[in-house]
């Protein structure tokens, strides 16, 4: 399991991916999909990934929709216009930030 | 997963912690999700429940990641903003008294402010909307001849013609000629016009006046053509194209309509309806420069420098104008001796947006305004609106004990000084913007009022954009302006001593505060004392001793109608009981009606030489003239029918006396003046000379701005104008009515007007008293501003001492005794005010009354007056919550704690 520092600078691009890939999702169904997707490495810890979502909620990248199920509340997420747009560019700033990573560390990536 | 699980989750997670809005559903949510998924999996419900808040890092996890969310969202500015709003609506509710002085002191000020500066940007937006604005002069002269010295707007009838051709700045010139109200009929009857002038043809090119119909170019080309507005083209011709059709003027002149042009707007210095062609009129043909009758207006080439023309005039008078006085006068007659006796023919200049506000000369086409009322109204306005932003600043800064406590928790809490700064502004702007709006709504409803008493027609311009954009910037700066202070003030306080109990309680802090109550109270008794000034000196001008006697005088106008018949209708009406007198003529002692000067010396001495001219007014009367007038003789006699030889005889006023300087006995002297040669012009040869037989006393025929001048009287040989009637009745409505029979009966289909001397008279003061009704309200409402100050003040000073009240009271003090406590720190603050009123009213009067040669006194008891009654109004204020406050029962203020 990856390091809970590492994950910081990457949560809101791995959710804006997340979210663009599946449509409208809530907070558990994201958790359980990054486990899914990256084989139990990467684990969604509820204290970061909530103040994440209200953040880019505030920003104006994220809307949200909420549905009542008995006693239950379902609160989904989904894509802005404007968090649409911004996808693509955050992805490919981290694959650049991965490149540079590998110069800085003398790594060759595959 | 059961119902009663959910419950369970719900109820466990509100004890741990979790209640905020929107984020407890949403981590119910997810719990019972990953619960369900681990229940699946074979886990009984509570262990899958705790594994569960595990992943969350259990109560400080779940609280940590609550408090984040929180956090992430206060950060934002909006919701500080919201905060601050809260409060301060929470704060103006609570103390709604306040709130409601603060508003209603503000919302009045502006609503004065707002009118005066919609007044002002309509006075100073006279004339800016011709095209060529910046480049149409007007001619003014300054004549100083005979003893007379005229500034005024007359000018030669060739001087527009020479400048155009002559001289190269000039690109058009445009004459007028005024000639009073016409009569205007298309068939039968006719209607009274005021507004109608002799122009010149280049009357479109000088002013960018838009023509609906017709050919501005040739319109007024032709003798007997007009130009009217489309208001008089409605008037006469509703429903139908007005252009080539036919008016008859003064019932003998047929006039064809060549032009109809776009009415012009209020805001210029001339309203005229009918243009006349002033090829019709043969005077203004005449190549005479001695002769002063026309307005002469001027067009500028581009790039003209008015400077350099006005250069020029002086040898234009060289050349044109002293040949010709030479010639008329005798070769006796020279520059050098004309310019040795003080005399002096000067022609300037007057650019176009200057003349609504800095022009007041003899022949203005309409009354004019004063820049100087300008700035004065713009002072008075501010200083409203500084009696208003001061009741809040002290108002506010009063209260401070209050809210002493509440600024030294929120510091211990962490507040910083701006933080709480911004409270207090946030509060005094909202406040501002509730009286900016009220404000609106009181200055429309107070504008057709304000429209009434100053003869504008402003209107708030609300499909104007800037308009809501000039109200969110003056309540801004309102808010802040009001607001600095106490934020300032009330954020400088230590939690320590704040909390301790040491506050700068009510009153004793207050230098400022005191400082400012007498700022509001100088002004308002300044206002009170100049109102009263105003006031003063209108009712001097009404009651002086003119030299006649205006009352009870009816003047009918227009009786050329009549006729050969005015002559029979004067005297019918005589006959009658209620008419004690009457007398025919159109120079009358109130200005306005005619006026003749012309220059006159005693027979014998030699016209040539200037100390021997007199210039003075003629005036052709009757023989009942000075009997109807109610006028004095101080030497010699009347006119009489017994003298046939009265046609030749002239009666003086003192002034006139005075400027012969006769040698010897005054009755029995002889003066002389040049007559006509058979072709109308002077003549020389031909001289005109009368016999003196009567001084009258000096009576005021202008404003009482200016000195008597010199007038003489002698018989009319065929009397014509107005006929004024000396009645005797109680009832001036029965009189109206006998001489309006008598004239439906002699001059059928012509419009009847008259008018009571008195009134005119009193119009003639129309300025003064209208600046003394908008001055009377603007003092009450300034001292109605600052009162509301002063009640809110006392009552809150009351409210402070309640407890020392209570305790005097039980000590013995009596209800009086406490009152004068209570009142006497603020008298003495009016007495104050009123020593620093007094060196700054009196300023203030002497420069309004130095324009009046002949103005009233104003004695100390005037100021005694003012400020006495400023004292007992606040003291009347002040003594109510002071007797209140004094007449409570002890045992309430001091049993609680």
């Amino acid at each position: 399991m990856h390091s809970p520092e590492l994950l910081k600078g990457t949560l809101q691009t791995i959710l804006l991916k997340v979210l663009k890939d599946h449509g409208r999702m809530y907070g558990y169904e994201i958790t359980q999909r990054v486990k899914e997707l990256s084989h139990g490495h990467l684990l969604l810890t509820e204290g970061a990934l909530y103040p994440a979502l209200h953040k880019l909620e505030a920003d104006g990248l994220l809307q949200t929709e909420t549905v009542m199920t008995g006693k239950r509340v379902r609160k989904y997420y989904s894509l802005t216009n404007e968090g649409k747009s911004l996808v693509k560019e955050r992805v490919s700033e981290f694959i650049e930030f991965i490149r540079t990573m590998g110069k800085v560390l003398q790594v060759q990536l595959n | 997963m059961t119902e009663d699980h959910i419950s369970y989750i719900i109820k466990d997670l509100n004890y741990r912690g979790i209640v905020a809005e929107g984020i407890q559903e949403e981590l119910i949510d997810h719990i019972c999700s990953a619960v369900e998924t681990e229940m699946a999996n074979g886990s009984r419900f509570i262990d899958a429940y705790h594994h569960t808040l595990k992943s969350f890092g259990h109560t400080a996890g779940l609280r940590e990641t609550q408090k984040q969310i929180i956090q992430s969202e206060n950060n934002k500015p909006i919701n500080m903003f919201k905060n601050y709003f809260t409060i301060a609506i929470r704060n103006l509710r609570k103390h709604s008294f306040y709130s409601f002085i603060n508003v209603a002191g503000l919302s009045v000020g502006l609503a004065i402010c707002f009118i005066i500066i919609l007044f002002v940007k309509n006075e100073l937006s006279y004339d800016k909307h011709f095209v060529n604005a910046d480049r149409i002069y007007r001619v003014k002269s300054e004549i100083q001849f005979g003893g007379g010295h005229y500034n005024m707007l007359a000018s030669p009838p060739v001087m527009a013609g020479t400048l155009a051709s002559d001289y190269p700045e000039v690109e058009a010139a445009v004459r007028f000629r005024q000639r009073g109200s016409w009569l205007v009929k298309r068939t039968v009857d006719n209607i009274k016009e005021e507004h109608v002038i002799w122009a010149d043809k280049d009357f479109f090119k000088v002013f960018s006046i838009p023509v609906i119909a017709g050919n501005p170019e040739t319109a007024l080309m032709e003798p007997n053509s007009i130009a009217i507005s489309d208001r008089i083209a409605a008037k006469y011709f509703p429903n139908e194209n007005a252009l080539g059709q036919t008016l008859i003027l003064d019932n003998d002149m047929s006039v064809k309509i060549t032009a109809i042009y776009q009415t012009l707007p209020a805001n210029t210095h001339f309203h005229f309806d009918i243009l006349i062609a002033m090829e019709g009129l043969e005077e203004a043909k005449q190549n005479v420069w001695y002769s002063n009758n026309f307005h002469t207006y001027l067009l500028l080439r581009k790039g003209a420098d008015a400077k350099q023309l006005e250069a020029k005039f002086p040898e234009l008078v060289v050349k044109r104008v002293i040949p010709q006085v030479m010639e008329l006068l005798g070769p006796g007659f020279t520059l050098e001796k004309f310019k040795e006796s003080g005399n002096k023919i000067e022609y300037t200049l007057q650019p176009l947006a200057d003349i609504h506000l800095k022009s007041s000369l003899q022949g203005e086409f309409e009354p004019n305004f004063d820049m100087a009322y300008i700035y004065l109204f713009a002072a008075i306005a501010l200083f409203i609106l500084i009696i208003a932003c001061i009741n809040f600043m002290n108002l506010s800064t009063a209260r401070s004990a209050n809210r002493a406590k509440e600024v030294g928790i929120r510091k211990v809490m962490g507040s910083f000084r701006s933080h709480l700064m911004r409270q207090f502004l946030t509060e005094s702007i909202l406040l501002s913007f509730i009286s900016i709006l009220m404000a609106i709504i009181i200055a429309y409803l107070l504008l057709p009022l304000f429209n009434q008493l100053s003869g504008r027609m402003l209107f708030i311009p609300f499909q104007q954009p800037s308009l809501y954009g000039i109200i969110v910037v003056a309540a801004l700066t309102v808010g802040v302006l009001a607001g600095i202070y106490p934020s300032f003030f009330l954020s400088a306080f230590k939690p320590v001593s704040v909390l301790k109990g040491h506050v700068a309680l009510g009153m004793k802090s207050g230098f400022i505060r005191s400082a400012l109550v007498v700022f509001q109270f100088t002004i308002s008794i300044f206002l009170v004392i100049g109102t009263l000034a105003v006031y003063r000196q209108l009712n001097y001008i009404q009651n002086k001793k003119l030299g006649f006697n205006k009352e009870q005088v009816i003047v009918v106008d227009e009786t050329f109608v009549l006729g050969n018949n005015r002559i029979p209708f004067r005297d019918e009406l005589m006959r009658n009981g209620k008419i004690e007198n009457a007398t025919m003529t159109g120079f009358l002692p109130v200005s306005g009606t005619w006026r003749s000067d012309t220059p006159w010396w005693v027979e014998g001495r030699d016209p040539a030489v200037q100390e021997n001219l007199v210039s003075i007014q003629n005036w052709r009367v009757d023989h009942e003239y000075i009997k109807t007038m109610g006028m004095n003789i101080k030497e010699g006699r009347d006119f009489s029918r017994e003298f046939p030889s009265d046609s030749s005889a002239v009666i003086l006023n003192e002034a006139a006396l005075k400027g012969f300087n006769f040698p010897g006995e005054v009755i029995g002297s002889r003066i002389a003046t040049l007559g006509d040669s058979p072709s109308g012009a002077p003549d020389r040869e031909h001289l005109i000379t009368l016999t003196v037989v009567g001084v009258v006393e000096n009576f005021h025929f202008e404003s009482l701005k200016q000195n008597v001048m010199p007038v003489m009287m002698f018989l009319s040989k065929e009397p014509e104008g107005a006929i004024a009637f000396r009645f005797q009745s109680q009832n001036a409505q029965d009189v109206i009515q006998l001489i309006e029979n008598k004239w439906k009966e002699m001059a059928p289909g012509q419009p009847f007007s008259y008018y009571f001397l008195d009134q005119r008279f009193g119009s003639m003061y129309a300025a003064e008293a209208r600046l003394g009704k908008i001055f009377g309200i603007f003092s009450a409402i300034a001292i109605v501003i600052a009162c509301l100050g002063l009640f809110a003040l006392t009552s809150f000073t009351a409210e402070q001492r309640t407890k020392e009240i209570g305790i005097r009271k039980v000590l013995g003090a009596s209800v009086s005794s406490i009152v004068m406590l209570l009142s006497k720190e603020f008298g003495k603050l009016v007495l104050i005010a009123f020593i620093l009123a007094i060196p700054l009213s009196w300023f203030g009067i002497d420069w309004w009354l130095k324009d009046y040669t002949y103005k009233t006194e104003i004695g100390v008891g005037l100021y005694l007056f003012a400020g006495l009654a400023a004292f007992l109004i606040a003291w009347a204020t002040m003594s109510f919550q002071s007797f209140r406050a004094a007449s409570s029962d002890p045992v309430k203020s001091l049993k609680s704690e």
